[in-house]
C-alpha cells in the first residue's frame, strides 16, 4: 500500500505524481467507506492530496497512514459543517452470506448484525475498528492516523472489540434477517 | 491471533469499498500542485472538471517524466526501445482480430456446445494448500495528453499466492507502458524523449494477505446468475466473470456451467477462434454496448473452458480501453 519516496528535498512533482498515482485509490476508499457516494469521496481525495503537496516536507515515507489522517480530518471538519443531517453509510458487497468461520466465536455472526453494531458504535470506535478492519492497518499505524499513542490505540482497539461482541449480542433476532442499508452517523 | 488479525477477520467481509471499483483521477497531480497554490483553505468541497480521466498538461515533462518513473519503478527496458535512455517505448496495443468480424452469430449455441465438451485442466490433478493466479492487467488508469488524443499507461503483473481462509501472499509489478495507437506512441516518446533515466531496479516486496472469507462459486445456475449478476446484462456478467476467474481456480463443472449461464444471457455475439494478448488460442464472444461506446471480449480457452481474458474497447474508433489477462491459474503447496 506504500509508496517510497525520496528525501524531503527532492519533493518535486514527480514525487507528488508517483504518490498521487500510488495512493489515490486508497484515499478514495476510504472515503468510500464514510461517505455515500462516490463523487464525494473523489472530492475528498483531492482535497487529501491537495495537502499532501502542501506539506510534503511532513510526509512520511509510509505515507498512507499520514494521508488517511488528513481525510479524517477533512472529514471531521465537514460532518461539523453539516451538523445533524446524517450520513448515511454506503451498503455494498450484499453478496457476501457469511463471515469467515475459521478463527473464532466472532465469525458466528451474519453481515448485517456486523453492520448493525458497528453502526450503533461511537465514532472513536467505529474508526479504530475500520482502520484495523477495513484499511487493514497496523495499530501503530492507526494511532497515527488518530492521532495518539500506540498503547492508546491498542487500548482503545480493545475496548471497541469489547462493545462490538456486546453490541452483536444484544442485536435482535430480526437484525440479522434484515440488512441495514443506513445509518445515522453520531457527530464528533 | 491478534486483536487486529481477529478485527480484519470479522470486519473485511463488510467492508463496503472491498469490491469497489475506483475510477481513474478526476483531475491530474499538476492540476492539484495549482489548486494548492491558488487556495488557502482545503476542507470546502470543490467541484471538479468532469474529466475521468488521468490528465497530464501538455509541456509539464516534468511532471510526465516523474509519473513514469513512479509507475515504472523497476527499470525494465522494453526490447524495442529506439531512443535513448530514458525514453519511454513498449507497444502498440492492437483489438484482438476475429474469426466473424462482421455479422457474428449469437454466442448461446456455441457456449453450450462448448459447455458439452470442455476437458479438464492442469490445475484438477494438482493438489496444493494455495490457489496461484499470475495475471497481467492494462488500462486502469490512463494517462491522456492535454488535448485528449495520446494515451499511456503501464501494464502490470500480479502473482497471488492465497490458502483458502484468505491468507497468502501477492507480488505486483509495474512493467512496460503500452499504447492504444501508434500516434499515442509517436507522441510520448517524442515528449520524453530527452528525459532522464528511470530510476534503478527495485524487487517488488510480496504483500502479505489478512484472511477473509472466500466461498468457492457453485455449478448451480440459479447461485451463478446471481454471483455473475447476470441481471445487470452482458457487460456486468463479463465482468463479473474476469472477477471470478482471477479469485479462484474454477473446476470444470462450475466452467461448463458459467457458459451455459452466459448463453442464456442475451446479447453475447460468438466471435469464434482468436489468439489472446499472450499468443493462446482461444475462442471468443463480445457484447456490444452502443449506449457506452463500449465492447465487452471474453476469451476462452476452447480445451478446457478457462477465461483466458477479458477485454474492454471502444466501438468507434476501435481501440482498447482496458485488457486482463489470466495467464496461469494453478495450486501449489509454495508460495513464490
Amino acid at each position: 500500500m506504500g509508496v517510497r519516496v525520496g528525501p524531503p528535498e527532492k519533493r518535486g512533482e514527480g514525487w507528488f505524481t508517483g504518490l498521487y498515482a500510488a495512493e489515490y485509490a486508497n484515499v478514495v476508499r476510504y472515503g468510500l467507506r464514510r461517505l455515500a457516494d462516490a463523487d464525494a469521496s473523489a472530492e475528498l481525495a483531492q482535497e487529501v492530496f491537495v495537502v499532501a503537496w502542501r506539506r510534503r516536507d511532513e510526509v512520511p515515507d509510509r505515507s498512507l497512514p499520514w494521508l488517511y489522517g488528513v481525510a479524517r480530518r477533512l472529514l471531521a471538519n465537514h460532518w461539523r459543517s453539516r451538523r445533524g443531517v446524517p450520513d448515511v453509510l454506503p451498503i455494498t458487497g450484499a453478496d457476501l452470506a457469511r463471515v469467515a468461520s475459521s478463527s473464532g466465536a466472532d465469525t458466528t455472526v451474519g453481515v448485517a448484525d456486523v453492520r448493525a453494531a458497528l453502526a450503533v458504535l461511537g465514532e472513536l470506535d467505529q474508526e479504530i475498528l475500520r482502520l484495523i478492519g477495513w484499511e487493514e492497518l497496523t495499530v501503530s499505524e492507526a494511532a497515527h492516523v488518530i492521532g495518539c499513542t500506540r498503547a492508546t490505540a491498542a487500548v482503545r482497539l480493545h475496548r471497541a472489540r469489547r462493545r462490538l461482541a456486546a453490541a452483536m449480542s444484544e442485536r435482535p433476532a430480526q437484525s440479522r434477517h434484515r440488512p441495514v442499508l443506513a445509518a445515522t452517523r453520531e457527530e464528533l | 491471533m491478534s486483536g487486529a488479525e481477529r478485527t480484519r477477520t470479522l470486519l473485511g467481509p463488510v467492508d463496503p469499498a472491498r469490491t469497489a471499483v475506483v475510477a481513474p483521477p478526476l483531475v491530474s497531480a499538476r492540476e492539484l500542485i495549482n489548486r494548492a497554490g491558488t487556495t488557502e483553505t482545503v476542507a470546502g468541497r470543490r467541484r471538479v472538471h468532469p474529466n475521468r480521466r488521468l490528465v497530464l498538461a501538455a509541456g509539464t515533462l516534468a511532471v510526465a517524466a516523474g509519473a513514469v518513473a513512479a509507475l515504472q519503478p523497476f527499470g525494465r527496458r522494453p526490447p524495442d526501445v529506439p531512443g535513448g535512455t530514458g525514453s519511454i517505448a513498449g507497444t502498440v496495443l492492437v483489438p484482438v482480430s476475429y474469426q466473424f468480424d462482421t455479422d457474428p452469430p449469437e454466442a448461446g449455441p456455441h457456449l453450450r456446445a462448448l459447455a458439452g465438451k470442455i476437458k479438464d485442466a492442469d490445475h484438477e490433478h494438482l493438489g496444493g494448500r494455495y490457489t496461484y493466479h499470475h495475471t497481467k492487467v492494462w488500462g486502469d488508469p490512463v494517462m491522456t495528453s492535454a488535448d485528449g488524443r495520446h494515451q499511456v499507461a503501464f501494464a502490470g503483473e500480479t502473482k497471488v499466492w492465497q490458502a483458502a481462509d484468505g491468507t497468502g501472499s501477492q507480488i505486483n509489478t509495474q512493467v512496460e507502458p503500452q499504447y492504444p495507437d501508434q500516434e499515442s506512441r509517436d507522441y510520448w516518446q517524442r515528449e520524453l524523449a530527452s528525459r532522464p533515466a528511470l530510476g534503478a531496479a527495485v524487487t517488488p516486496a510480496p504483500v502479505p494477505l489478512p484472511p477473509m472469507e472466500l466461498t468457492p462459486p457453485s455449478a448451480d445456475p440459479s447461485r451463478l446468475r446471481e454471483l455473475l449478476k447476470v441481471e445487470l446484462g452482458p457487460g456486468a456478467a463479463s465482468k463479473e466473470v474476469s472477477t471470478l476467474y482471477q479469485r479462484f481456480v474454477v473446476p470444470r463443472a462450475v466452467r461448463a456451467a458459467i457458459l451455459r449461464v452466459l448463453a442464456d444471457v442475451p446479447g453475447f455475439r460468438w466471435r469464434g477462434q482468436v489468439t489472446d494478448r499472450a499468443g493462446r488460442d482461444g475462442v471468443a464472444v463480445t457484447f456490444d454496448d452502443r449506449e457506452h461506446d463500449a465492447q465487452s471480449l471474453l476469451i476462452f480457452d476452447p480445451t478446457t473452458g478457462e477465461l483466458l481474458a477479458h477485454e474492454r474497447l471502444t466501438l468507434s474508433p476501435v481501440r482498447i480501453s482496458a485488457y486482463q489477462l489470466i495467464l496461469e491459474a494453478a495450486r501449489t503447496d509454495r508460495m513464490g
